[in-house]
C-alpha cells in the first residue's frame, strides 16, 4: 500500500516482543485483551503471527476462556436500552420520531428519509453491500441496522458519533447520505402545522428545531429493540427455547469458535475494534459511481495527499484518529437480529451468515483466499477454527437464535406543508410596509 | 426635475433622509455606452461551458447552472420566481446572466461584492440553489475523462473544485452583450427620444448608468412583494432558510423581502427592501422583471415608474411620478428594447454535446493512483 514507511514496520516486531513477554505473564493477557485493539495476548497455544497462520490450530479455546473470564462478560439476556438524561422519553415524543424517521423532507432535496437507507422490510438496514446514498450519489459502506441501535455506545461502522442523537444528523447531512443542511429542514418542519403543534407539545419551544428533531428521531429509535430472542428466554430461564443442535451451538460460540471473545455480554458485543481480515469490496474496481465515493471519503475524512492516492480500501478506525495501527479496524457489531440484516461487514462482503462463519473458520480469508487490505493490523484473535461442516450448522442455528421475530412497521402518514401566512395577511403587510 | 448626483452622494442622501436638496452639487453619471472587451482564456471559457451545462454540477444531479439561466431567455428564466432546488424552490427571480462579467456586485441582495469566483461557489453550495458538496463534485469530474482533458488544456491540472470556480466565471465572460442597435448606433427614432427621456425627464440614469447601465448600488424602488414567496411553502422555507443563516431579525414572521438590509443590518429596518440596480442590457429577453419578477413587460415596469413605484416607508426619495405620456412611455420601452442584442444561444455560447449517464469505471483501479 505503500502507507507503512520502514519504521514503522518496527512496530509489530516490537509488538512481538511485548507479546511474547506477555505469554510469560499470562496473568495480564486479559487486561490486554481488554484493550480491544491492541494485539492482544492470548492462550499459549494461539499463534503470535500477525498475519494469518498457516495450519489449523485446535486452539485450547475453553482454556483461554475459562482464564480471561473476568474480562469477557458472558451473554446475558438484553435489558432495556440506556436513555439519556438530557434526552428523556415520551409516547408524543417517540410518536413524533417516528413520523420524522419516515419522512423524506429531513434531507436535501425532500427525496429520501431515514428509512429510505435504513429500512423495517430490509433489517431496518439496507440489503446491498453498499448503501445506496443520495441521488446521484452512492454511499461507500453498509447501511447499519436501526433495530437494537439504541445499545451502542458509538455509532457507525467505525464508531465516528457517541449518540443516536448526533448519528442522525451526521447521516441527514452527509453529502453522500441525506445531504440536507440544516437550515432548510429546519425551515420545512416550521411550515408543516402538525409538527408546529407536536413539537411545541414534545418540547416546550415555539418553533420545531432540528436538533429537537434529532433528539426525536432518537426516541423513536430506542423503542426499535428486541429483547425477546430464543437466547434470551433461554437465559431468562425458558430451557425449551433452545434446541439441541442451537446448545450445541452455543458451546461452539463461548469455546472451538471463539466468537465470545468479542460478540458478548448481553449486545454479543465488546464494542471494540478490530481487523479480522475482511477483505476489499469488488464494487470499487467495477463501478466508477463507487470510485468517485470512495476518493470523496479519503478526501472528506482528512487523509494526506500520499494516503489519498494510494489507499484502496476502507481503513475504518483510522479516519478518526489517524494512528497507523488504527488502519481497517471496525467496530465489533452485534450479532443480534442479524437474521434479517443481510449482507454482512462493513461493505458487505459475504451475503449470507454461512459464507460469515467460512470466513472465520478459514481464519479471516474468503473463498478466494482474498484477506485485509492491512495484513499489519489484523488481529492474531482471528485463528483458522477447524470447525466440522456440522460444528458450522450448529453454530448458524445458534447464531438465528439471537434473532427474534421479524420487527416491520407500517410507513405513517405524513402531515402535509400549509402555507404560514394567509393572503389577507399578506395584503395587510404589503399595506403597511 | 431630475436630479443627476453621484451615487455616493445618492447614498449619502437616502441615509440622511433628506431627498434631494443637494441639487447644487449635481454631476454627471457615468457615460452609458458601450461594453469593454474582455480578454477570454478560450480553453478556460469551453471547460465552463460544459460545467455550465453539466447537471452533476448540482447535488443530486438534478439542475445545472443552465436550468435556471437559460440561454433562451438572455440567461435568465421565464418564471417569475427561480425554480431552485429540487426539494424546494426559490424565492427570487433569476437574473440574466449575459454581461454579468461586466458587474462589481452580484445577487439582488448584493451580498457578494468580490468576484464571481465567489458568486459561482454560493451557487453551487448554497443549499436551495444547487446543494453540491464540491468535494464530491470535484470526485464526480475526475472520473470523467472529457473533463480530465479540458482542465489539463485549460491549465487547470486535474479536476478540481477551485478549477471550477475559474471555469465558470471565465466562460461567463463569453456571455457578453454583442450587436444591440444601441452599440452600433441603429437606433430608431422612437429609440433615441426614449434615451433622451432616459437621461432626461425620466431619470434612470440616475441609477441605471455606465456602460452596464447598473450603479451596482441597492435602492428602494417600492416594488410589490410577490406573495408566491410566502403563499408556496416550498419557496418559504427557502426563503426562512436564507433570512436565518443571513442573521434576519425576526424571520419566520417576514413577510416583506429584507434585500440589501443584509449587508448593514440597520435597527430600525430603513433599509429594508433595498435591491441592487439590474443591468438594462438584454432585457428583451429576460421578462419577468424585478428582483421577484413582478413586472411582465417592459410597459408594467416604464408604468410603475412612471407612477412613481408603489408604496413602501423606504422607498427612495427619488422615485416619483415622471407624468410621461403614452407615447414618451412607448418611446422609453423602444430605448430599452435597443439596449438588446444578438440572442447568444448557438453552439459557441451553448454546449451541445451529451453528457454521459455513466461514470466510467476506471481500469486497474488497485494499480493506479487515485
Amino acid at each position: 500500500m505503500g502507507l507503512f514507511n520502514k519504521a514503522e514496520q518496527k512496530v509489530p516486531i516490537l509488538l512481538l516482543i511485548i507479546t511474547v513477554v506477555v505469554i510469560a505473564m499470562a496473568t495480564m493477557a486479559a487486561v490486554t485483551f481488554a484493550m480491544g485493539d491492541k494485539p492482544p495476548a492470548t492462550a499459549s497455544k494461539v499463534s503470535l503471527s500477525p498475519v494469518p497462520v498457516a495450519e489449523p490450530t485446535q486452539p485450547q479455546v475453553e482454556t483461554f476462556v475459562k482464564m480471561a473470564d473476568p474480562e469477557i462478560p458472558p451473554l446475558a439476556p438484553l435489558g432495556p436500552p440506556p436513555i439519556p438524561a438530557d434526552n428523556p422519553m415520551s409516547d408524543a415524543k417517540v410518536a413524533l420520531g417516528k413520523l420524522l424517521y419516515f419522512d423524506p423532507r429531513l434531507g436535501g432535496d425532500a427525496s429520501i428519509s431515514c428509512a429510505t437507507c435504513h429500512e423495517p422490510e430490509q433489517g431496518w438496514s439496507f440489503a446491498e453491500g453498499i448503501s445506496r446514498g443520495y441521488p446521484g450519489t452512492v454511499h461507500w459502506r453498509g447501511s447499519q441496522p436501526v433495530l437494537n441501535a439504541a445499545y451502542y455506545n458509538k455509532l457507525f461502522a467505525a464508531g465516528s458519533t457517541p449518540s443516536l442523537e448526533s448519528q442522525a444528523p451526521s447521516a441527514a447531512r452527509g453529502g453522500v447520505a441525506g445531504n440536507g443542511e440544516n437550515d432548510i429542514m429546519e425551515a420545512r418542519l416550521r411550515l408543516i402545522p402538525d409538527y408546529v403543534n407536536r413539537f411545541n407539545d414534545v418540547f416546550g419551544e415555539p418553533w420545531p428545531t432540528i436538533n429537537n428533531a434529532w433528539k426525536a428521531i432518537a426516541a423513536f429509535e430506542r423503542t426499535l429493540v428486541q429483547r425477546d430472542t430464543p437466547l434470551d428466554k433461554y437465559l431468562l430461564g425458558d430451557k425449551t427455547a433452545l434446541d439441541d443442535q442451537q446448545l450445541r451451538g452455543k458451546v461452539l460460540y463461548e469455546g472451538k469458535a471463539r466468537c465470545i471473545l468479542c460478540h458478548n455480554g448481553a449486545f454479543t458485543t465488546n464494542e471494540k475494534y478490530y481487523n479480522i481480515g475482511v477483505p476489499r469490496a469488488m464494487r470499487w474496481e467495477e463501478d466508477g459511481l463507487a470510485q468517485v465515493t470512495f476518493r470523496f471519503e479519503q478526501y472528506a475524512k482528512g487523509t494526506t495527499e500520499e494516503m489519498y492516492r494510494t489507499i484502496k480500501d476502507d481503513a475504518g478506525l483510522y479516519y478518526r484518529n489517524k494512528n497507523k495501527w488504527s488502519m481497517g479496524k471496525f467496530r465489533v457489531p452485534t450479532l443480534r437480529y442479524t437474521k434479517y440484516t443481510a449482507p454482512f461487514m462493513r461493505q458487505g462482503q459475504f451475503y449470507t451468515l454461512e459464507e460469515v462463519i467460512d470466513f472465520y473458520d478459514r481464519g479471516g480469508f474468503d473463498e478466494e483466499g482474498r484477506t485485509t487490505s492491512f495484513p499489519e493490523t489484523k488481529t492474531p484473535l482471528i485463528q483458522k477454527l477447524g470447525l466440522s461442516d456440522e460444528e458450522k450448522d450448529d453454530l448458524l442455528t445458534f447464531i438465528e437464535a439471537l434473532s427474534g421475530d421479524e420487527i416491520l412497521m407500517d410507513k405513517p402518514k405524513l402531515p402535509p406543508y400549509k402555507p404560514l401566512f394567509t393572503r389577507a395577511e399578506l395584503q395587510t403587510a404589503q399595506v403597511e410596509k | 426635475m431630475v436630479a443627476i448626483v453621484t451615487t455616493r452622494q445618492c447614498f449619502l442622501a437616502v441615509t440622511l433622509g433628506v431627498g434631494l436638496a443637494i441639487a447644487g452639487q449635481v454631476v454627471a453619471a457615468p457615460e452609458i455606452g458601450p461594453l469593454p472587451v474582455l480578454k477570454v482564456n478560450e480553453a478556460r471559457a469551453e471547460l465552463g461551458k460544459r460545467l455550465f451545462f453539466d447537471k452533476r454540477v448540482s447535488g443530486d444531479v438534478g439542475v445545472s447552472c443552465a436550468t435556471c439561466h437559460e440561454p433562451e431567455n438572455g440567461y435568465a428564466n421565464k418564471d417569475a420566481l427561480s425554480k431552485g432546488y429540487p426539494g424546494n424552490k426559490h424565492f427570487r427571480n433569476a437574473p440574466g446572466l449575459i454581461n454579468t462579467a461586466h458587474k462589481k456586485v452580484w445577487m439582488h441582495d448584493g451580498r457578494i461584492g468580490t468576484n464571481l469566483n465567489d458568486v459561482t461557489r454560493e451557487m453551487i453550495t448554497e443549499d436551495y440553489i444547487m446543494n453540491m458538496d464540491m468535494r464530491i463534485m470535484q470526485e464526480r469530474f475526475k472520473q470523467d475523462p472529457l473533463y480530465v482533458e479540458m482542465f489539463e488544456a485549460a491549465g487547470l491540472g486535474e479536476p478540481s473544485n477551485g478549477g471550477v470556480r475559474k471555469a465558470i466565471p471565465e466562460y461567463l465572460k463569453t456571455l457578453t452583450s454583442r450587436g444591440s442597435p444601441f452599440d452600433k448606433g441603429t437606433m430608431s427614432a422612437s429609440a433615441k427620444r426614449g434615451m433622451k427621456l432616459f437621461k432626461g425627464k425620466a431619470g434612470c440614469v440616475a441609477c441605471h448608468n455606465g456602460p452596464v447601465f447598473t450603479d451596482g448600488k441597492a435602492h428602494n424602488t417600492g416594488v410589490k412583494e410577490n406573495f408566491d414567496v410566502w403563499l408556496d411553502p416550498q419557496r418559504h422555507q427557502a426563503f426562512i432558510a436564507y433570512a436565518a443563516f443571513m442573521g434576519i431579525k425576526n424571520y419566520m414572521n417576514l413577510k416583506r423581502d429584507p434585500g440589501a438590509h443584509l449587508q448593514k443590518h440597520a435597527a430600525d429596518g430603513s433599509d429594508m427592501g433595498r435591491f441592487i440596480t439590474p443591468s438594462l442590457r438584454e432585457l428583451k429577453y429576460t421578462a419577468p422583471y424585478m428582483h421577484n419578477g413582478m413586472s411582465k413587460t417592459l410597459a408594467d415596469v416604464v408604468g410603475f415608474y412612471n407612477r412613481g413605484g408603489d408604496n413602501d416607508r423606504n422607498k427612495d426619495a427619488r422615485i416619483k411620478p415622471l407624468k410621461l405620456g403614452k407615447t414618451e412611455q412607448k418611446d422609453l420601452v423602444a430605448f430599452l428594447l435597443a439596449l438588446s442584442g444578438e440572442p447568444l444561444t448557438s453552439s459557441k455560447h451553448v454546449w451541445q454535446e451529451a453528457y454521459p449517464v455513466e461514470y466510467p469505471v476506471i481500469a486497474n483501479w488497485l494499480n493506479v493512483p487515485n
